[in-house]
């Protein structure tokens, strides 16, 4: 078992780190403040190839593996969870699954342009009243002709609003269940009767833009079906399996920042005559930090390994996120706690951090489901 | 065309560190490339660019297989492909002076047969700023030594490096060289781009060519250094702060006539 990186792997985590140092750090903390998307961020993601890193070159992709993908997405969230999440959704859940269950001419159409970065992509599953059960959902989309019809409401969507296409799961046969669902891609920007109804204000992550969306008879041509009638739900499954797998990625890096903005300023600010950092109480509380940071990037990176392999990673990937959400936000509460009273300021990145941390236990399945998933894996 | 940068892999000292024997104790040492030369391939990747014939750009190296990932994201950036110059000999010299260096490269320019060959400025670490001058010297090429700024069209169209070169009090001269060159860069000639990640994952499969003494014709005797290295320590720094008294009228009254004393915008 090898537990170094790839030189490869780790000229693109330097080069990434240098990238979000210079130009996402310093600005990480304003586009909280101005609940501002920054798309001159993601501009730059695109001309330095990072929008793409799992999608195969042929579509304009960086043909990456999610090892690789996991470390750009850590590095993100080490200076920004709101610049990471936009990116996780638009890579994981946007892209991925075109790639994975479109057809060469959806892929060409819809797939390149993510891949290349010409705009983000945002997925719509979660709705008003189904999140955790989420395929109880009440959008439905019939056949009139040789056209889908469209309606309903969905919930908390991520990048919706600067979304150059929208995955949205929809009802197609009622009667059944987890069969009855299908996937469609939604063009925001051209098709009549798709509206973003409210950009939510949030606890945190407010670069990242959440939105409701309402559609009202939308059609949509044969072609905008993703894969076949009725997959909708195993493809959410399969999307979800390397979703989370960023997510738990983004939660290490948002462990990382924080834990690193407490180690540096422990070892500056002294009380009592010495560094705190002398003090058992906040030694102990930075080895810990560093514990769980690590702890996280493993099962994170055994995911993404197994990943790449081709195995399963149904239980990997629930843990994963499990442990590295859990982690973000117990290590960035801590880091709080060891800047005292500056902790608390927006002046400060660990508030921060700890806001974003949160949002990695509810997102892409709670703490609770992952628990329910995991649970079911071992057989319990 | 075919431009030649010299880089090199420097170490850069963490802010706690220990002395071992000559140098500072490897533990503290992390490595990365020379911040003039990160300059000096942006310019060469520049005018490769600018040009509507072939320009290839061939970076050389001297240092030990460590630094290949150093020299790799050079080629991340747009460098065609690289030179290291290493071996035995090499890595048993005690000491790579100014001289030595300029013999190894005199070689690979022989080999390389170049139009024009940038280097950065001076090296972060061992900081002589002499390779570049040094070299064109012994190969015989015109130099232009600081250059801040250059006229990609001049070298590219009429075979001729028109540099500005900062000179002190902020004057600024021009200066045209003709070509074959040698120019020493400037940091702040340019903005370094970042490596693209495809660029980076394109760099893995180009050549990073090894060469040996015995590769460039050399023998031990070309590592053969004049000058030793004697000592290297830590000075005792002198504090020498001054506390101003007063409210903030007599403490900034104070303040300057302390720096017009020390000569800071005089006149
Ligand atoms: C910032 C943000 C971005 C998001 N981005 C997207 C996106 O891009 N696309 C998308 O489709 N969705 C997105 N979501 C939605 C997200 O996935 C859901 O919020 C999440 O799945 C939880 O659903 P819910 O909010 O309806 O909570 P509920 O499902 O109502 O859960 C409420 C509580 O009940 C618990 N619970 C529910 N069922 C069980 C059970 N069986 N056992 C034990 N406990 C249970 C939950 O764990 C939770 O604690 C986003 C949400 C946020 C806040």
């Amino acid at each position: 078992m090898d537990f170094e990186l790839p030189s490869e792997h780790r000229m693109i985590r330097d080069t990434v780190r240098e990238f979000c140092e210079e130009e996402i750090s310093p600005i990480a903390q304003e586009i909280e403040d101005e609940h501002r998307f920054p798309e001159e961020v993601f501009d730059e993601l695109a001309d330095l190839d990072m929008l793409g890193v799992p999608i195969s070159e042929e579509y304009g992709g960086l043909g990456g593996d999610q090892l690789m993908y996991a470390l750009v997405t850590e590095e993100l969230g080490r200076v920004s969870g709101g610049i990471g999440l936009s990116y996780a959704a638009h890579v994981s859940l946007a892209s991925k699954p075109i790639e994975l269950f479109g057809t060469d001419e959806q892929k060409e159409r819809w797939l390149r342009p993510l891949a290349e970065g010409d705009y983000l992509g945002a997925w719509a599953l979660t709705e008003p009243g189904s999140g955790s059960d989420a395929s109880d959902m009440d959008t439905v989309a019939e056949k009139d002709g040789d056209e889908w019809v469209l309606n309903g409401t969905k919930q908390f969507i991520t990048n919706a609003n600067v979304a150059g296409s929208v995955l949205v799961k929809a009802v197609t046969d009622p009667g059944e269940g987890y069969d009855g669902i299908s996937t469609f891609i939604v063009d925001p920007r051209n098709d009549d009767g798709f509206e973003v109804t409210s950009v939510w204000d949030k606890m945190g992550l407010n670069s990242s833009p959440t939105c409701e969306l309402a559609f009202d008879d939308v059609r949509l041509p044969e072609d905008r079906l993703l894969g076949e009638e009725g997959e909708g739900w195993t493809q959410t499954m399969k999307t979800l399996d390397g979703g989370r797998i960023s997510i738990a990625a983004l939660s290490t890096g948002l462990a990382q920042g924080a834990y690193e903005a407490a180690k540096t300023y422990a070892a500056d600010r002294e009380q009592f005559g010495k560094p705190i950092s002398k003090f058992d109480a906040i030694r102990d509380k930075l080895v810990d930090m560093h514990r769980k940071t690590e702890r996280a990037r493993l099962l994170t990176h055994k995911a993404a390994t197994r990943y790449d392999n081709g195995q399963s990673v149904t239980q990997e990937s629930a843990l994963a996120k499990l442990d590295a959400s859990e982690a973000a936000r117990k290590v960035a509460e801590d880091a709080v706690q060891v800047l005292g009273g500056y902790g608390y300021t927006e002046d400060f990145a660990p508030q921060r951090f700890y806001r974003d941390a949160k949002l990695m236990e509810i997102g892409e399945g709670t703490s609770e489901i992952q628990h329910l998933v995991i649970g079911r894996q071992l057989g319990l | 065309m075919k431009v030649l940068v010299t880089v090199k892999e420097v170490a850069e000292v963490e802010d706690d560190f220990e002395i071992a024997d000559l140098d500072v104790d490897p533990r503290y040492l992390e490595y990365d490339l020379n911040e003039w030369d990160e300059y000096a391939v942006e310019s060469a990747v520049q005018l490769a660019e600018a040009a509507d014939e072939e320009v290839e750009v061939v970076s050389v190296t001297i240092g030990p297989e460590r630094s290949e990932e150093t020299i790799r994201m050079a080629l991340a950036k747009g460098v065609d492909r690289a030179v290291r110059v290493w071996d035995d000999d090499i890595e048993a010299a005690e000491f790579l002076d100014v001289a030595s260096k300029v013999r190894l490269l005199e070689a690979v320019v022989a080999e390389e047969d170049p139009d024009i060959v940038l280097s950065g400025v001076q090296a972060h670490d061992t900081g002589f700023g002499a390779t570049g001058v040094a070299l064109a010297d012994a190969i015989g090429f015109e130099w232009g030594a600081v250059v801040n700024a250059l006229d990609i069209e001049g070298v590219l169209n009429d075979g001729v490096a028109r540099v500005h070169r900062e000179l002190e009090g902020g004057i600024e001269e021009l200066t045209e060289i003709d070509l074959p060159a040698v120019l020493t860069i400037q940091t702040g000639i340019n903005e370094p781009r970042y490596a693209s990640l495809r660029g980076i994952r394109q760099a893995q499969s180009k050549e990073i060519a090894p060469k040996t003494l015995s590769d460039l014709g050399l023998d031990f005797s070309a590592v053969e250094s004049e000058l030793f290295l004697t000592d290297m320590y830590e000075p005792e720094t002198e504090s020498d702060a001054t506390y101003f008294e007063g409210d903030a009228g007599e403490q900034a009254a104070a303040l300057a006539s302390a720096l017009r004393e020390k000569g800071v915008g005089a006149e």
